[in-house]
């Protein structure tokens, strides 16, 4: 009976992890943070942690349920872009006043000012630590890619 | 506290960087570029072949710090043509085929010595 259990718990646990919106593999130590909205096909995980500490890859403004790239100019590129990073922070189970270190990229630098402008509202006060520049391209023709890391 | 890794299977450093730096089961790996260790020059080839020796050199300091693929949490991707992604991508995910770690991935202006593409790595364990 014992080792029938076994595997009945192992599959229920399974089970009721996929019905979430977040899938955890235990793998080496690392953890890997998936959406239910992650295409399969991606060579990279929304976010990964290890020990205390997540590390969020770069996020640009696509729209979770299309898969596209929003319309619209900076503004709304850096609030899409935002809401993404907030999505996975807060599905690793980690909040934005977590986030110590982003890193901003931009394809023009004359951005720099409006994206604070909506930056400033995701993190108003104790903001994370930060470096910003403008780089040559961003995938999908983006305007903007933000990256974090948070510690909890 | 910290400790630099070296190791003749990776290329060595092309300027005053270590190839990695290990501190507190985390490991620091230097951005790298598709150089052939043995003669310290930059593979012959197009992005497949760049993105395939960037990754091996990447392997050869894992290996030489103790880590794996497997432990990798991070990776940074930086090319010299974002139309060079899709293929970057179909070689990057045959060394990182389950459990990939997290990525950002951009192009800039320019890379040393004229490289492709450039890699750099968060290991922890």
């Amino acid at each position: 009976m014992k080792n029938i259990m076994i595997p009945l718990v192992l599959m229920l646990t399974v089970s009721l992890s996929s019905c979430t919106d977040k899938s955890a593999d235990k793998v080496a130590g690392k953890r890997v943070v998936t959406l239910s909205t992650t295409p399969a096909s991606r060579p990279y995980s929304p976010a990964v942690e290890a020990g205390n500490m997540l590390f969020v890859s770069g996020q640009i403004a696509v729209d979770p349920v299309t898969g596209k790239l929003i319309e619209g100019g900076i503004e709304e590129q850096t609030r899409q872009v935002l809401e993404n990073l907030t999505k996975v922070i807060e599905t690793a189970g980690y909040k934005r006043e977590n986030v110590v270190k982003c890193t901003v990229l931009m394809t023009d630098i004359t951005h720099y000012q409006v994206m604070n402008k909506i930056y400033m509202e995701f993190f108003p006060s104790e903001p994370p630590a930060r470096a910003a520049f403008a780089v040559k391209d961003l995938p999908m023709g983006a305007l903007i890619e933000i990256e974090a890391i948070a510690v909890r | 506290m910290k400790k630099i890794i070296t190791t003749q299977a990776a290329p060595s450093a092309v300027g005053p960087y270590s190839q990695a730096v290990e501190v507190n089961g985390t490991l620091f790996i230097s951005g790298q570029i598709p150089l052939d260790p043995s003669t310290g020059k930059i593979i012959s080839g197009g992005i497949a072949e760049q993105t395939e020796q960037v990754l091996r050199n990447v392997g050869a300091i894992l290996e030489a710090a103790g880590y794996t693929y497997e432990d990798v949490v991070k990776s940074t991707c930086f090319l010299k043509d974002i139309s060079d992604f899709k293929a970057m991508n179909e070689v990057y995910s045959r060394f990182y085929p389950s459990n990939p770690p997290a990525r950002s991935a951009f192009a800039v202006k320019d890379i040393p010595l004229g490289a492709l593409i450039e890699i750099e790595t968060i290991a922890m364990k």
